[in-house]
């Protein structure tokens, strides 16, 4: 199946993904709905879009105790609006952190792969997010883990 | 393998195996269920109390889809004895049922305080359809609704309450709010702003006895402040159903004691939800649980077996998530251990809070609280249960967390947690999608 492949190297931090992402997901520009999130790592000096994998286990899909986290017809985790009585159980159940919550609709949401045409690779101006048809994976966590080095020597 | 399977209980757990039985077979085998009521989810109940929802919705399985799966279903009717050497289990009618496997999964009942008139007519309980129902037709726009306990039942329900316009007043017994569920700085917190929401809350407040007033209801409150209501709601706790297990020679502690496999001592016998004392991912001990992530992994693992697939259960991790008043109130694993590390932030004006408990470099608990429209407060939420269910080693974050207990992701990030999570499975396989059509066979 075809997935969100991260390059966090190329990211620029423009957040570019997460307008691109709300305006499909919502109708309207609103980063705060955007399922994808960029994350500032090394004190803003890099930066890294975050989303979900679209996990073996879909903890989010197995948590719903009305069925309304399905398997879409691109293998994405989506949430059936109709079904969602909003009861929160899919955000204590993704250990990920990427499923959301929205107080205004009480529904939960989370990325589907926008039905096989990512918005937020499509807008991404530097091909840090591609589409491809590769193993689901950890992107982030060796950039990261380097990125962070200074952060912890802080800390210390 | 096992031709007849005799699920006992209509919850989560039951119709979680009864799923998970069509999904592993190689054969056709027969599944009979036997249920009290319909199958309906217990926790979208608060959705249908405010009428968000209508009632059709809280149905797990209609008779049609019983059917399509080809499930024998005994409505209606309880069981009152199994015999463990017969194979074979005894209804509330007579009827008796033979079977080559099954699984107790009777879950819980509430549980009233013992004081005079809490059996009265205008006290009801929260946990089944029926009482929903009962509560639903008695609450009105300006009703003064009275809950007596300040538990995680009790918390489920507090918003709808309000929703439909009622006056809300909470009697605890106990010093504080939500005990079994977060700590006293959480509960201090969440305890305000429900004042600030216009919430009554009374702990630490002992109920002498329940009055019919004309209608209405008297509580006579020992140390002063009678409380007149409308509506009283009893959310004291729940006790598992296993009276009815005594001649069984089934071993029961807390709960029925059940292996890495979910079978009790009798090994065609397993026991799933509520009724499970089944191992704790954290502390590694057996426990009775009694929330629905418990009863949903129960029961698929379950199913797995009884479908003959050799599905070991690494234990349930304790999960909890509530909202009231737009606030978010989650705790995860062992977030009261006492012998514990640990280190929290609190910021009381927002309000937010993060208790992180610790073992070594590894996180065995966590509480979260913070607005529900703090973005970061659900992917935290989400994270916070990464960290504790992977049991990932924090290293040099943890002196990190110390000084910055709310910059999670980042640590969840850069301790590579995803990789640790990406290959667990429950089943040892990719989950299905819950269609309401059969799986073929």
């Amino acid at each position: 199946m075809r997935v969100l492949k991260i390059h966090p190297e190329k990211c620029t931090g423009c957040l570019r993904c997460e307008l691109a992402c709300s305006y499909m997901q919502t109708g309207d520009y609103q980063p705060a709905k955007s399922v994808i999130r960029v994350s500032p790592f090394e004190g803003h000096t890099s930066y890294a879009p975050y989303t979900c994998t679209q996990c073996a286990e879909g903890w989010c899909m197995t948590a719903c105790p009305v069925g309304a986290i399905t398997i879409s017809a691109v293998g994405a985790k989506d949430v059936v609006d109709d079904r969602c009585v909003g009861c929160k159980l899919c955000t204590i159940a993704c250990p990920y952190g990427t499923m959301f919550y929205d107080p205004a609709t009480r529904k939960a949401f989370k990325c589907n792969l926008c039905g096989g045409a990512p918005a937020c690779a499509d807008a991404c101006p530097t091909a840090a997010i591609t589409y491809e048809d590769v193993e689901t994976a950890d992107w982030l966590g060796d950039f990261a883990r380097e990125r962070t080095a200074r952060v912890l020597t802080e800390a210390r | 393998m096992a031709r007849r399977h005799l699920i006992i209980g209509g919850g989560t757990a039951g119709m979680n195996a009864i799923r998970t039985i069509r999904e592993e077979e190689s054969e056709r085998s027969t599944i009979t269920l036997v249920s009290a009521e319909k199958p309906y989810s217990r926790m979208v109940l608060p959705y249908y109390l405010d009428r968000s929802i209508a009632e059709s919705h809280v149905f797990t399985a209609t008779a049609r889809v019983l059917a399509d799966w080809g499930v024998t279903a005994q409505l209606g009717k309880r069981a009152t004895a199994l015999d463990t050497t017969a194979n074979r289990c005894t209804l509330d009618d007579g009827t008796a049922i033979e079977y080559d496997d099954c699984l107790i999964a009777t879950g819980s009942s509430p549980v009233r305080a013992p004081v005079p008139g809490a059996d009265g007519p205008g006290v009801h309980s929260f946990w089944t359809l029926e009482q929903c129902r009962g509560v639903l037709a008695q609450i009105k726009p300006g009703s003064h609704v009275v809950m007596v306990g300040a538990g995680f039942i009790a918390f489920t329900i507090l918003n709808s309450i309000l929703a439909l316009g009622a006056k809300l007043t909470i009697v605890e017994i106990a010093p504080r709010i939500l005990p079994r569920m977060i700590d006293d700085t959480g509960a201090g917190l969440v305890q305000s702003w429900l004042e600030k929401h216009g919430v009554t809350v009374r702990t630490g407040a002992k109920l002498a006895r329940i009055d019919d007033a004309k209608g209405r209801q008297r509580l006579k409150m020992p140390a002063g402040g009678d409380i007149v209501a409308d509506v009283v709601i009893m959310a004291t706790g729940i006790r598992t159903n296993l009276e009815w297990l005594k001649a069984s020679g089934v071993k029961i502690n807390q709960g029925i004691v059940v292996d890495d496999h979910l079978r009790s001592s009798a090994p065609n016998v397993y026991a799933a939800g509520d009724v499970a004392e089944g191992r704790d991912l954290i502390s590694q001990a057996n426990a009775v649980h009694a929330i629905e992530p418990t009863a949903q992994e129960h029961g698929r693992v379950v199913g797995a077996n009884m479908a003959g697939k050799d599905v070991r259960y690494r234990g349930s991790l304790i999960i909890n998530i509530v909202e009231v008043c737009h606030l978010d109130v989650a705790s995860f694993g062992a977030w009261d251990d006492a012998k514990a590390e640990n280190m929290s932030g609190v910021k009381a004006d927002r309000p937010a809070y993060r208790k992180l408990l610790w073992r070594g470099d590894r996180l065995t608990g966590a509480i979260i609280l913070g607005p529900s429209s703090d973005i970061w407060t659900t992917n935290d939420v989400g994270m916070l249960k990464g960290l504790v269910q992977s049991g990932v080693s924090l290293g040099p974050w943890k002196a990190h967390l110390k000084k910055n207990p709310f910059d999670v992701k980042t640590a969840f990030i850069a301790t590579k947690t995803t990789s640790t999570l990406l290959p667990e499975t429950i089943l040892g396989r990719p989950s299905k999608a819950p269609g309401e059509s059969p799986v073929a066979v």
